[in-house]
């Protein structure tokens, strides 16, 4: 009796997925929380400056604002002097800054008492962003930006 | 005569073709890149002030316009990649012409135009007081300031 040698099939080489599935989730997961690796960022709402907008060249009504100016020292132009209703001097203490602010405060201004921060020509954006800080702290909530000038 | 029954052919163990599921963790992955690229368009490298009044919001409620001003010592302002004039001068400079063309798009979809701003904290201060003036001309009231949020810890006084 003759017998009937079978064929073998070849065996079908598949290479093992595991492993490559893990590591492309992986990625998928590295990819997914990336953008979230950022150092925390917040905004601060403004409004336009009155320079610009409807009232722009009207005479502002006659309010004894709390002025904070900034002003560029001639050493160190990227250093700041704070100057507080042209007469209290603070270098680049926002610190004596925000106690002078609070004091105003104690005295009895209101919340909504008006507050002008005005940079001079070549204050860095910084410190504009650290004096509204500095008046936010002490709890008033109607700042306002001069355009700088020379 | 004993009926002997044979074992079914088919008792190998049950495998999921992966080819299909590789294919779709890739379309995943390619999807992924390119977002996250696009985000990274509107927004440039800067180092942000540090602020403690500043609040988280989503700025995804909104249409916005990112406007970035970088290199303090020669501030220029980016705009989705490209460098718009900003300085102020008589009638539209590009920048408020960009915004009011903006405005007017997003208007017609009846949504809300958002401005949010990302200045360099060492850029000086009237270059950001020159493009509020842009926008201003764009008529645009309301503005986001980026900062990053300063915890008390990390205060120096």
């Amino acid at each position: 009796m003759a017998k009937v040698m079978k064929r073998e099939q070849p065996r079908k080489m598949q290479p093992p997925m595991t492993p490559m599935i893990d590591c492309i989730f992986q990625l998928i997961i590295f990819f997914m929380l990336m953008p979230n690796f950022q150092a925390g960022e917040g905004y601060l709402t403004t409004n336009l400056p009155t320079t610009s907008g409807p009232v722009a060249g009207k005479q502002q009504k006659d309010v004894q604002r709390i002025k904070i100016e900034l002003e560029v020292p001639d050493d160190d132009d990227k250093s700041v002097n704070i100057i507080l209703n042209e007469n209290q001097v603070f270098g680049r203490n926002f610190g004596g800054l925000l106690a002078a602010l609070q004091g105003l405060k104690a005295r009895g201004l209101a919340a909504d008492h008006p507050v002008l921060i005005s940079p001079w020509m070549g204050t860095r954006h910084k410190w504009v962003v650290t004096a509204f800080d500095m008046a936010v702290a002490a709890r008033f909530t109607n700042i306002h930006f001069a355009v700088p000038y020379d | 005569m004993a009926h002997v029954k044979k074992k079914s052919a088919n008792t190998g163990a049950v495998s999921m073709n992966m080819t299909p599921m590789i294919d779709i963790v890739f379309q995943l992955i390619i999807f992924f890149l390119l977002t996250s690229q696009f985000q990274q368009l509107e927004i440039e490298q800067v180092t942000l002030p540090m602020s403690i009044a500043a609040m988280p919001k989503d700025p995804f409620q909104f249409r916005n316009v990112v406007i970035n001003i970088v290199n303090p010592d020669n501030p220029e302002v980016i705009v989705l990649g490209r460098t718009m004039d900003y300085r102020v001068i008589e009638g539209d400079n590009e920048l408020s012409a960009y915004l009011k063309d903006r405005k007017l798009s997003v208007i017609e979809g009846g949504e809300k135009l958002n401005v949010i701003l990302r200045a360099d904290a060492m850029v000086p201060y009237e270059a950001v007081a020159s493009v509020m003036l842009a926008a201003g001309r764009a008529e645009i009231q309301g503005w986001w300031i980026t900062t990053e949020m300063e915890k008390d810890e990390d205060k120096k006084r």
